[in-house]
């Protein structure tokens, strides 16, 4: 009885008019693409995306060169010198990310304690060649300054699930 | 021995010990933060506390002695909560900010909290602030708000430093540790307190927000600065030395180094490091090549071989080079046929030279300094010279040994001298000759026939006599040979004599090795035998040729006035040098050699200890290890027997398979003893300060900073200087033997009459004629 069932099923195409059906269903449902860059999907104030480093309001940087993102990174992207500035503090004379290196885990930020390094939610960067995507700290510190408003926001949106 | 009990381990330790010894002695950890092992006990930071069967209250595990039966409970309720209870009043006053600190991740402070401290603070009113301090170019007190008042720091310098640099003052709240009398640390081993400091209060001023202790490889190597060899971890970051630490060896340095092994290494990348060979070419400096270079002193040596003999070439050594090193110099001179090597260039008197039995040595072992009970020093700046050797006959002394000094000198030594005799140079040899002679009457026995001579016409003095009661009073005494008595004029008659008390006082006698291979450079064979020339010779009759290995003519050599004038009246002079230093004036080559951090080697220390290190980073530029460089030289001149590979080839080689200890022996045999007449006039009593030993050291800004590496002066007393109508920051000029030196005079009524104390390796001083013999001043 089965394989009499079997063979109708098959000489009819039934599997064939279910997947069709089912491509029709979406021929007449609102679409979901995205025309990028036109238009984009919506993003957590958690996005991780390109890293940038911040300021406090009086313009001084916030980095204190404690190096803990250097130590806890697991791509090891970051390179960092420091020395003493005439005023006594540590400061950094070279912060390298390596963004080709990083894998955009967000550890860098979570070990920061002054919250100067941090990932926005900038995605589409571009290099053109492999250096370019070797962000210094002039580089780091000038997306922190274009982007502070945003940044800002989204660790005081965050900061209520912490 | 008492039987005690801690955690439930049944523990058989010694009476008189603590809990923390015996705990710590059984593998289990009591944290502490004031206790130190080498320190007196302070029970003050109260972290150690731990819970006693039968006692009310916690007990402080450091000041707590052991007895028998005792149980002890170092992680129960009543402890942990007791020491839990400590650190949060510990971080009531404490920075919070560990991510500033440059402790941060080496902090015993941070490694407690993560065990004992509460997660988050319940202290919100205003915390303690404790103002910065400037105490000096080497040591950071920048932070001293983040200080426990655990007082390692100020025990350190009392018992170990010999002198109170740091204080605690004022009380409770307002307790802090500052400087004062001098306002700033100066003590020669005050780097060790950043190593105490349990909290990042005091720590190291030129490494300060250099490097995390995360990022530093950490490379054994071994001291090149003085005899002791003082084991080093050189920390290294990016092929670049960052800092240097101490690594323990109780037989040699315990836990400590001094500020010159310390700081030296930043003297290793100045901008004045020689990078690259250079030849000199028509007056003017250019960079070659290594194997241009190499050619050029192999054709050069030939030349001056075939036309003028070998004995026309010369090679030079200072005592901080490697075993390795000199083995292979002498080699190569002896493949070239010419005997004149050495490399004791500070010493002027080489009567011993073939009567001595073996290599001069400390003559016991360096932990044997700290049991002896009797010290005759005799010609040394003990503190500068051998800062950690001073501070063991410093601790003996406290135990209760008698220390005796003769000297030309009366520096503070920091310890108690029971007796001194501070002599013009010349009147040394008479001066211990006393000694001899009174402790010849003290013991009622004849001395040897060799040192009759010595003694004729010589009175005991009282000082003499206290001296021989001094020595025959005791069961271990040990006569030490200084640095100045080496370079002494008449230093075979000092070590003849010397060696006659100590016969007779039933002392060890030997000397404090003068630089980091000194008992090596004997075993390297770097020096002339019966038909070479000795240092002195060499630059006394000018050779043709001169190799340098790491010397510096004009700083490093007895006489420098005579070393200037034998370089440039030389043919060719090769400076194997890791700098760029006044060799450039008379050089015809200079080759890039590596210093210690940079090449494999071995030393030999003053009692015999044999360490070999390795390279601990990259050697820099086109720099290249100076036994590679002899061994290639050795090659071009086709001399036989240089095919080696490693630098433990050539130190196998070197030591050929002896018991180094077997060699070693002070004793001097048929000296034929000559009394030297005195002329009259002032005499140069010359020091080296402890930051002009070596050219690593001279390198170094931090130490150069230093109250030790100020610019010399002449020392003179103030009868003298009235004589002479001048007084103290006038300028003089000073003339020893045919040179001269513009410095500014100063009173020292420690000097004995009749003698100007003028430092030797500073460049200020570097034209004057010998370090020991006539001196005239003259006003300016």
């Amino acid at each position: 009885m089965n394989k009499l069932f079997y063979y109708v099923k098959s000489f009819m195409l039934w599997e064939l008019l279910k997947g069709m059906a089912l491509t029709g269903r979406y021929m007449f449902a609102r679409s979901i693409t995205v025309h990028f860059p036109e238009e984009k999907t919506p993003q957590s104030f958690r996005f991780r995306g390109l890293h940038a480093q911040r300021r406090y309001a009086n313009g001084e940087e916030r980095c204190i060169g404690c190096k803990l993102c250097e130590a806890v990174c697991p791509a090891l992207a970051i390179h960092i010198e420091t020395e003493e500035r005439d005023d006594g503090t540590r400061r950094t004379t070279r912060y390298d990310i390596d963004l080709v290196k990083c894998i955009f885990c967000g550890f860098c930020e979570e070990a920061c304690p002054v919250d100067a390094i941090v990932e926005t939610r900038i995605f589409e960067y571009h290099g053109e060649k492999r250096g370019d995507l070797y962000y210094t700290k002039e580089m780091l510190l000038a997306v922190g300054d274009k982007y502070e408003a945003q940044i800002a926001k989204d660790r005081a949106d965050d900061s209520a699930y912490r | 021995m008492i039987n005690i009990e801690i955690d439930g381990k049944h523990l058989e330790v010694e009476n008189g010990s603590t809990v923390i010894e015996a705990a710590h002695d059984a593998g289990i950890y009591i944290p502490h933060f004031c206790y130190h092992k080498k320190l007196s006990i302070a029970a003050n930071c109260r972290m150690c506390l731990v819970q006693v069967e039968k006692a009310p209250k916690p007990l402080p595990a450091c000041a707590t002695p052991v007895a028998e039966g005792m149980k002890v409970f170092t992680a129960s309720e009543q402890a942990v909560k007791a020491q839990k209870g400590v650190m949060e009043f510990l971080l009531i006053n404490h920075p919070l900010d560990c991510p500033i600190c440059d402790q941060g991740g080496e902090c015993e402070l941070q490694d407690l909290a993560v065990g004992y401290g509460g997660s988050a603070s319940r202290y919100k009113e205003e915390k303690r602030v404790v103002l910065p301090k400037d105490i000096g170019p080497l040591v950071s007190a920048e932070e001293m708000s983040r200080c426990i008042n655990c007082t390692r720091c100020v025990r350190f310098g009392i018992e170990i430093g010999g002198q109170m640099e740091l204080g605690q003052a004022f009380r409770g709240e307002h307790a802090e540790i500052m400087s004062f009398v001098s306002g700033t640390v100066n003590s020669e081993l005050s780097g060790n307190m950043i190593d105490l400091c349990p909290v990042g209060a005091l720590t190291s001023k030129p490494f300060r927000y250099k490097a995390r202790t995360w990022e530093l490889s950490r490379r054994k190597s071994v001291s090149p600065h003085d005899s002791l060899g003082s084991n080093l971890a050189v920390q290294v970051k990016d092929n670049r030395v960052m800092r240097v630490l101490p690594i323990e060896n109780e037989a040699i340095n315990e836990c400590w180094i001094s500020d010159r092994d310390r700081y030296s290494y930043e003297g290793l990348n100045t901008s004045d490091r020689l990078t690259k060979p250079m030849l000199k070419q028509g007056g003017q400096w250019q960079e070659v090549e290594w194997q241009v270079a190499l050619e050029y002193v192999a054709n050069g040596l030939r030349q001056i071989k075939s036309g003028a003999g070998a004995e026309q070439i010369g090679a030079l050594a200072t005592g901080g080079s490697t075993l390795e090193e000199m083995y292979l110099l002498q080699k190569l001179l002896r493949g070239l046929g010419s005997h004149n090597v050495d490399f004791r260039l500070r010493q002027a008197d080489f009567s011993a030279d073939g009567k001595q039995a073996g290599v001069p040595w400390l003559g016991t072992s360096v932990a044997e300094l700290n049991k002896a009970d009797r010290f005759l020093i005799v010609g040394s700046f003990l503190r500068k010279d051998h800062p950690l050797l001073a501070a063991r006959i410093r601790s003996a002394v406290k135990h209760g040994a008698q220390a005796n000094i003769i000297h030309s000198a009366d520096d503070d030594l920091l310890m108690k001298i029971s007796n001194k005799s501070i002599v013009a140079p010349s009147a040394m040899v008479a001066s211990l000759a006393e000694i001899l002679q009174a402790l010849a009457t003290e013991k009622k026995v004849a001395v040897d026939n060799s040192v009759q001579p010595l003694l004729q016409g010589v009175a005991a003095s009282a000082t003499a006599q206290a001296i021989a009661k001094s020595l025959a009073s005791g069961e271990r005494g040990v006569i030490l040979l200084g640095n100045f008595a080496q370079q002494h004029p008449q230093a075979a008659q000092l070590q003849l004599l010397a060696q006659n008390i100590a016969a007779l006082g039933n002392a060890k006698f030997g000397f404090l090795g003068e630089a980091a291979n000194s008992v090596g450079g004997y075993l390297a064979q770097a020096v002339p035998g019966a038909s070479g020339l000795n240092a002195a010779a060499m630059l006394a009759q000018p050779r043709k040729a001169y190799l340098l290995l790491n010397v510096e003519a004009e700083l490093d050599t007895q006489n420098s006035q005579q070393a200037i004038a034998a370089m440039q009246a030389a043919d060719m002079v090769v400076c194997m040098s890791a700098y760029k230093h006044q060799g450039v004036e008379y050089a015809d080559v200079m080759l890039p050699i590596s210093p210690f951090t940079e090449t494999s080697g071995t030393f030999i220390n003053t009692e015999g200890c044999v360490q070999s290190f390795k390279g601990t980073v990259k050697p820099l530029g086109e720099t290249r290890p100076a036994w590679k460089v002899l061994r290639v030289l050795g090659n071009l001149l086709k001399v036989q027997g240089f095919e080696f590979d490693s630098s433990e080839a050539v130190r196998d080689e070197a030591l050929n398979g002896v018991d180094v200890l077997s060699k070693l022996n002070n004793s001097l045999q048929g000296l034929t003893v000559q009394t030297v007449s005195t002329t009259g006039g002032l005499q140069r009593v010359a020091d080296v300060p402890i930051y002009a030993s070596d050219a690593i050291v001279r390198h170094s800004a931090p130490l150069q900073a230093t109250q030790d590496a100020m610019a010399p002066c002449a020392l003179m007393h103030s009868d003298e200087m009235k004589k002479l109508g001048v007084k103290s920051g006038d300028l003089v000029k000073v003339n020893v033997g045919q040179g001269s030196a513009k410095i500014k005079v100063s009173a020292d009524d420690t000097l004995p009459d009749g003698v100007v104390r003028v430092a030797a390796g500073h460049a200020a001083t570097a034209g004057l004629g010998a370090m020991f013999g006539s001196v005239t001043v003259e006003r300016v």
